[in-house]
């Protein structure tokens, strides 16, 4: 065995102590550490990656303690794992440095190392979703980032935020809920935790035919249980205020990582715990797709007539989420991988807008109001810069992610053929036309120029890119993730898929 | 090329020297203008009776496109045609120097007058399809000015109205064209038509649509129904010269339009017998009919001269459509003798309106007390158009009639004539009646006021030229009907 | 010339235009001597490749599975790069003078710059993928110069543009999915890609995906039912609306329908099927619709604007038809409109310039004071009319001649709606030159004392337009005949 593939293992301990050891530290130490911690992991998330992809393996499970297989807890790892370490780290810090100069107005002074505690807690959660091979430790990890997420929310201390992170504390701990029933119905049935044993007996209950409502109920009861969790269209009403109004960062962590780490377990479920072909069999996968159908449009449709920045982009998060279950819905392996692939694309692209609209909004007079933003993308240059980029990526403009991701569904959709392909070809076309309609509407906006009278009158002032070239720096890579997401899809969709094929 | 320059020349003279004369910012005098006029107008005719002197020459300019040759052709119909253009547009034209004198911007009148003229050329030595077309729109386009030359709004409204209808039969004709593209063999004018039988064999449907569409295309011009409306509006609207050339000469044009299409590319054996004859029949009928009606009730002079236009053309259209040699000669010697008589009419009632300022028919008692010499004139040609041997409209009538005898066609051999003979009565009771109550105003009349008004001789010669035309053509017609009657039989 | 060639004809513009902004000139003056010496320079190269270019495909940046950006020359490359190079500097030209009065003219020559660029794109696209990409690119890059004036009614006018090109770009690219998975290959091949043994059972499926890709590419080419965008597009300044939405833009959307339906889909496929009259029905509608709204309109610019709508879909009933023959129609028509369109825009312009009004009704009695303005427009005015030696008469003539050619009844109705059409623009056209010359007894002669033709770099361009008219007019053989081999796939 080699020694990276202790990685995994490696990057939860070091976010979990980093949490821990920032308990005692004061709030500079702790974002150091914290970004440390971050990177450090990317970094060896990066080398696992590379040495999965020189490996002939595949994929390797890791034992967490002493006991073997059908008892105790293991970690998995492949590429597609790797991946998504890889990517949620980078994405991770660069919304926390995007969104630190907010911080302190944001967050009590006091609090503020309780932050970065709540976000080594939420990385360390998210890698153990990542990583875990145990569908019990998932589920506890599904709590800790529940939890984080909501002290993510409520840290910035107005009513609103106290209401938001109220509201998705409940519909969260209902998902949580449903989530765990499922879980215990799935131990009733299969005697198992752990994922690859859970499989074999499935299999085992499938073939012969006993169970059959019972699991029904199981897979409807997980999949609602995450769809909540992630936002999916009808349960998505906690999402625009717990977005719209936490601190920068967190708007950005949450819409890009949290609500994905539910949705890769989710894959995760299908793949390594009842499996694609029982899934593709079973009607909920309709339902999945009708709500998925109607997130895209319904979603897009309330961003449309937000009148605030960034609700308006909260609601384009639950129009994407609803490509991602689409994606699902169609219960095909192209299906999923695209999937996958919007994940990623939304990770980079939803937190670039969030952190790049905060620009706009600071050169606004910090009123977040629709029309108080006219002329920003002028007074705030690379602000402007990384929101048109975003909203070119999400309309889907070849050489951008979004475009990849779009051809990727529409190609699965195709290929699939079953009466599922109307709808979906039709709702892509028109959900990409209603994302024109908010987004470009946005970037006209922002580009159309103030007068320099009402400018001076309400004190909007410019700010130059070297006022904050941390900022600045993460605007540009930022934008350069996306575009190599767009440009250099193919090795990436090759590793989605080889990941997918393991999972089998 | 060779000799057949000259068609080049008598083409683009006149419109060379129209061009300049509405390029000019403004004559010194008004000699200077009518001298540049005289001169563009006399050396074209020159020109053209030199052409018509050499006879049958072509003249292949250059393609557009493929099959869309710009080709000039003399042949002894265009030749006819000529003829008249050239008889005619030179005295209107001499009678317009003084009659345009009273109105502004007689510069525009003239530059477009010598304009249409040498469009009206280009038409009758045409040698095929699509440089006819050309001209024809040219001409609709040229021509509009001479019609709404006084501006009012009534002028420009009447005088949009006949672009548009122009235009609507030019296209309609287009569509033909189109299709004739496919299904003939050239669209070169050939006596006996060009179609190609091998393609059309299986269309025949399609082609008879087609060439309904080309007749009620090149109808318009020719004022037949159901697309006649403009030409009451246009003709008494237009300055009296103009009207005169409109009448006379440019809805002649629709007409060799149909003669062109029907006997030199359909060919009349494929149209004979067919429901578009019989249509075609109907329609000429019916406008000879109507507008000799119409025109009896029409009180303004012009107008009343405008709806008898639109009765003569229908004889000559309906002597064509009869499809039988006869009958085209005499549509032939009509096109002729209507030019002459109803121009001179025009230019009459334009001198009574210049002179006298009257415009309706019921102020126009005694006129010919005022105006002896003019009334003399349009007395005679009166009777020449309406028929009363041995002026001129007799002969054609006659040949109409006989020809439509000699058909042999179901109901219309024998409701032909009848309706040509009604319609003749018609004219008489819209014509004469002016004549008689011009010389004979009654004794309530006011002799005391009576002053002579006849017009200059500039105005008065080319009336009394056209009048003695009127009757000196019915008189010696044998070389016309022999020229004619040796190109009808080319064409059956 | 080497394929890179076509890299520095794309990206020349582009930089170029981008650099405008960053060059430190000091008077207005180098600033035009620049970007007209960047055009020129763009249109030579095009000019190079497209008479000795390379003939084989050049891909640049290679994305999943065959998906590329590529580029090649072939026959329709040749028809659009061709015309929108020729046209281009002229514009251009046409632009310094009439801007010369506005405000932030780098940024509106900037981008008018890149437009370029990405037409060029655009005809030099070898496959569906890098024309949907510069087709975008393209909608962005122009959707600022619409927007120039910055008036409200200029702000919305954009967002409409951009929300109706997004969203045909969206159903246009469902399209290209479905090829991506029926089809053998994205690159364009005349004849189609369609893979016979995939296609087997979902030939009605793939009739209605072309509806769609049709419709959406449509939106560009102003195809009825999504048409509005254009003349509210008018909004902008008449430079952009002369080339752009009377050439390069619309005609994209009509280069983008040709790929389509001959290059991807393939016409063995589509004729004779329902689609077919579908598509040819709503261009046969469309021509006599735009037709019809532009004699209603009395704002000019909108006027030749749904003109513009009715024109194009002349071009789509050529493509419609789906013969060579009606390709090389509809190629003519493409040609022959870019041409006289954008002489009567320009026209248009140079009136609005002169005299700072907006509508046919202040034309009265301005053709005698602007005689090279309102000869030119009057001539362009006859040759959309189809007056027969002008370049009208000559692209009507071979649409027709396609039409009656492929014995389709219904294209005999389409011949029909040509010319029900033809006569509106006469009534649309003509009037404008009545007003112009022969204003009504008494008009408002005060009103027009001072008007005057502009000045040579807008006439210039015009008067270019006006002889190019009449000469397509008068010898289109060679052009036909070039048009003959493209749609023989000779090219």
């Amino acid at each position: 065995m080699a020694f990276v593939q202790n990685v995994p293992f490696f990057s939860i301990m070091i976010s979990m102590f980093a949490g821990i050891v920032s308990s005692i530290l004061p709030a500079k130490a702790a974002r150091r550490l914290n970004i440390a911690a971050t990177v450090v992991i990317g970094a060896m998330s990066a080398w696992l990656l590379v040495f999965m992809l020189q490996s002939d393996i595949g994929y390797y499970t890791y034992m967490m303690g002493h006991f073997p297989a059908p008892w105790g807890n293991e970690i998995r790892a492949g590429v597609l794992e790797a991946l998504m370490a890889l990517v949620f780290c980078i994405v991770m810090v660069l919304s926390l440095m995007g969104g630190l100069h907010k911080l302190d107005e944001e967050v009590e002074p006091s609090k503020e190392n309780l932050y970065y505690i709540l976000v080594d807690l939420l990385l360390g959660s998210l890698l153990a979703l990542i990583y875990t091979n145990d569908i019990f430790t998932a589920y506890v990890f599904v709590e800790i980032n529940t939890l984080a997420a909501c002290g993510l929310i409520a840290i910035r201390q107005i009513g609103r935020t106290f209401e938001a992170a109220v509201r998705y504390m409940i519909m969260s701990l209902l998902g949580s809920g449903l989530l765990l029933m499922g879980i215990c119905m799935l131990y009733d049935m299969t005697g198992h935790l752990l994922m690859s044993n859970m499989k074999e007996s499935i299999a085992v209950i499938m073939e012969e035919g006993t169970y059959a409502v019972p699991m029904l109920v199981t897979i409807g009861l997980i999949v609602v249980g995450l769809a909540i969790k992630s936002a999916l269209f009808p349960f998505h009403a906690w999402l625009p205020d717990a977005y719209g109004y936490s601190t920068v960062s967190s708007a950005a962590m949450l819409s890009s990582l949290v609500s994905k780490g539910y949705i890769f377990l989710l894959v995760k479920i299908f793949y390594r715990v009842i499996g694609l072909e029982y899934i593709a069999d079973s009607k909920v996968l309709n339902i999945i797709f009708w709500f998925a159908i109607c997130g895209m449009i319904f979603g897009s449709m309330n961003a449309i007539w937000e009148k605030d920045i960034r609700r308006m982009i909260a609601f384009s998060s639950v129009a994407q989420i609803g490509y991602i279950y689409m994606g699902f819905g169609l219960g095909t392996e192209a299906g999923i991988t695209a999937s996958v692939f919007h994940m990623l694309m939304h990770s980079a692209t939803k937190s670039l807008l969030f952190i790049s609209a905060i620009g706009l909004t600071d050169a606004s007079g910090y009123k977040r109001d629709f029309f108080e933003v006219t002329g920003a993308g002028y007074r705030n240059k690379i602000a402007g810069a990384g929101f048109l980029v975003g909203s070119v990526s999400m309309v889907g403009v070849p050489m951008f992610a979004g475009f990849v991701s779009k051809l990727l569904f529409a190609e699965a959709a195709v290929a699939d053929a079953s009466w599922r392909m109307f709808p979906a070809i039709i709702v892509l076309a028109i959900s990409t036309i209603l994302n024109a309609v908010y987004f470009m509407k946005t970037v006209l906006r922002i580009y159309t120029p103030m007068p320099v009278e009402e400018e001076q009158a309400k004190g909007y002032v410019c700010i130059p890119w070297k006022q904050n070239k941390v900022y600045a720096v993460v605007i540009v890579l930022f934008i350069v993730l996306n575009v190599v997401l767009g440009c250099n899809s193919k090795p990436i969709i090759m590793m989605i898929e080889e990941g997918l094929r393991n999972f089998m | 090329m060779g000799q057949s320059v000259l068609i080049l020349f008598a083409i683009f003279v006149p419109i060379l020297f129209g061009v300049c004369i509405l390029a000019k910012p403004g004559f010194k005098t008004r000699k200077s203008l009518i001298a540049t006029a005289t001169v563009g107008l006399v050396v074209t005719t020159i020109l053209s009776f030199a052409i018509l002197y050499i006879g049958d020459m072509q003249l292949e300019l250059f393609a557009i496109g493929e099959n869309m040759n710009i080709y000039f052709h003399a042949d002894k119909m265009g030749c006819i045609f000529m003829t008249i253009v050239t008889i005619v547009l030179p005295l209107v034209g001499i009678y317009a120097f003084e009659y345009m004198g009273h109105y502004e911007q007689e510069q525009r009148f003239f530059g477009f007058y010598l304009m249409v003229y040498g469009v009206l050329l280009a038409l009758s030595y045409a040698g095929n399809i699509v440089t006819f077309y050309l001209f024809y729109e040219m001409m609709s386009i040229f021509s509009m000015p001479l019609v709404f030359h006084f501006r009012t709004k009534e002028a420009v409204m009447a005088g949009l109205k006949y672009l548009f209808y122009s235009l609507t039969g030019a296209y309609c004709v287009l569509f033909g064209i189109y299709f004739l593209n496919q299904y003939t063999t050239t669209l070169d004018f050939t006596a006996g038509g060009t179609l190609d039988m091998s393609k059309v064999a299986g269309n025949e449907g399609l082609l008879l649509i087609v060439a309904m569409c080309m007749i009620v295309g090149f109808g318009v011009k020719a004022g037949m129904i159901p697309l006649h409306a403009w030409l009451p509006n246009a003709h008494p609207i237009a300055p009296a010269p103009a009207s005169a050339a409109l009448s006379s000469i440019i809805v002649k044009m629709g007409v060799f339009g149909v003669m062109r299409v029907v006997y030199y590319l359909f060919g009349a054996e494929f149209l004979r017998g067919t429901w578009v004859q019989y249509t075609w029949i109907t329609l000429t009928l019916i406008t000879v009919f109507l507008g000799s009606m119409l025109a009896y009730r029409e009180k303004v002079f012009k107008k009343r001269l405008a709806y008898s236009t639109v009765s003569q053309v229908s004889y000559i259209l309906f002597g064509m459509a009869l499809l039988h040699p006869q009958a085209l000669t005499g549509s032939l010697l009509h096109i002729l003798f209507h030019a002459v008589i109803k121009s001179a009419l025009f230019m009459s009632a334009g001198a009574i309106i210049y002179k006298c300022g009257v415009e309706r028919v019921d102020e126009m008692r005694g006129i010919g007390k005022k105006m002896p010499k003019i009334m003399w004139c349009y007395t005679l040609c009166s009777l020449a158009l309406i028929g009363i041997p041995p002026a001129s409209g007799f002969i054609s009538k006659w040949y109409l009639a006989t020809g439509s005898l000699a058909t042999e066609l179901p109901v219309i051999s024998w409701l032909g004539p009848v309706i040509l003979l009604i319609s003749a009565l018609l004219t008489a009771g819209y014509l004469l009646p002016i004549a008689i109550d011009g010389f004979f105003p009654g004794p309530e009349f006011d002799y005391a006021n009576l002053e002579k008004k006849d017009p200059t001789k500039q105005m008065l010669v080319p009336i009394m030229i056209l009048a003695a035309l009127a009757v000196l053509l019915g008189v010696f017609p044998n070389s016309f009907v022999d020229y004619m009657g040796e190109l009808v039989q080319l064409l059956f | 010339m080497n394929q890179y060639w076509i890299l520095v004809a794309i990206l020349l513009p582009i930089v170029g235009g981008i650099s405008v902004r960053f060059l430190p000139y000091k008077k207005t003056w180098e600033m035009y001597v620049f970007l007209e010496a960047i055009m020129i320079t763009t249109s030579l190269i095009v000019w190079g490749l497209i008479l000795g270019g390379p003939t084989e495909v050049f891909h640049v940046v290679h994305f999943f599975n065959d998906l590329s950006i590529s580029f090649k020359i072939d026959g329709m490359t040749m028809v659009f790069a061709g015309l929108v190079s020729i046209l281009w500097p002229l514009a251009t030209l046409y632009g310094f003078e009439y801007m010369e009065q506005h405000d932030r003219q780098e940024t509106f020559f900037m981008f008018y710059s890149i437009a370029y660029g990405v037409t060029l794109g655009i005809a030099f696209a070898s496959d569906m993928l890098s024309m949907y990409f510069f087709y975008e690119l393209l909608t962005l890059s122009t959707v600022p110069l619409v927007m120039h004036t910055l008036k409200r009614e200029a702000i919305l006018a954009s967002r409409k543009y951009l929300y109706y090109s997004l969203g045909g770009a969206a159903f246009a690219l469902m399209g290209m999915v479905f090829l991506m998975v029926y089809g053998d290959t994205l690159e364009f091949t005349l004849g189609g890609v369609l893979s016979a043994d995939k296609v087997v059972g979902h030939e009605n499926m793939l009739l209605w995906i072309y509806l769609f890709a049709f419709l959406g590419f449509g939106v560009k080419a102003a195809i009825f039912p999504v048409s509005e965008w254009l003349p509210t597009a008018g909004v902008a300044p008449t430079p952009v609306t002369a080339l752009l939405h009377a050439v390069a833009v619309v005609k994209a959307g009509v280069f983008a329908i040709i790929r389509l339906t001959y290059y991807s889909f393939g016409t063995e496929f589509l004729r004779g099927s329902w689609v077919q009259n579908v598509v040819m029905a709503l261009a046969m509608f469309t021509a006599v619709y735009g037709c019809s709204r532009a004699v209603k309109e009395s704002h000019i610019k909108r006027r030749l604007a749904y003109s513009t709508v009715s024109n194009l879909s002349y071009i789509i009933f050529g493509v419609t038809i789906m013969t060579p023959m009606g390709l090389v129609g509809a190629l003519c028509h493409l040609v022959c409109h870019a041409v006289m369109k954008i002489c009567s825009f320009m026209c248009a312009g140079a009136f609005m310039h002169q005299t700072g009004k907006k509508y046919v009704f202040d034309m009265d009695g301005l053709g005698w004071k602007m005689p090279i303005v309102f000869c030119t427009l009057t001539l362009s005015g006859m040759g959309l009319m189809g007056v027969p030696g002008l370049a009208g008469f000559v692209s009507k003539w071979n649409l027709a001649a396609a039409a009656v050619d492929s014995k389709n009844p219904m294209a005999y109705f389409g011949v029909v709606c040509l010319l029900i059409s033809a006569l509106l623009t006469a009534i649309y056209m003509i009037s404008i030159a009545m007003r112009a010359f022969f204003p009504p007894w008494g008009f408002d002669r005060e009103a027009i004392a001072g008007s005057t033709d502009p000045g040579w770099k807008m006439c210039l361009p015009i008067m270019l337009c006006a002889l190019f008219t009449i000469l397509l007019g008068l010898f289109s053989s060679p052009l036909v005949d070039f048009f003959r081999d493209v749609a023989a796939g000779i090219y």
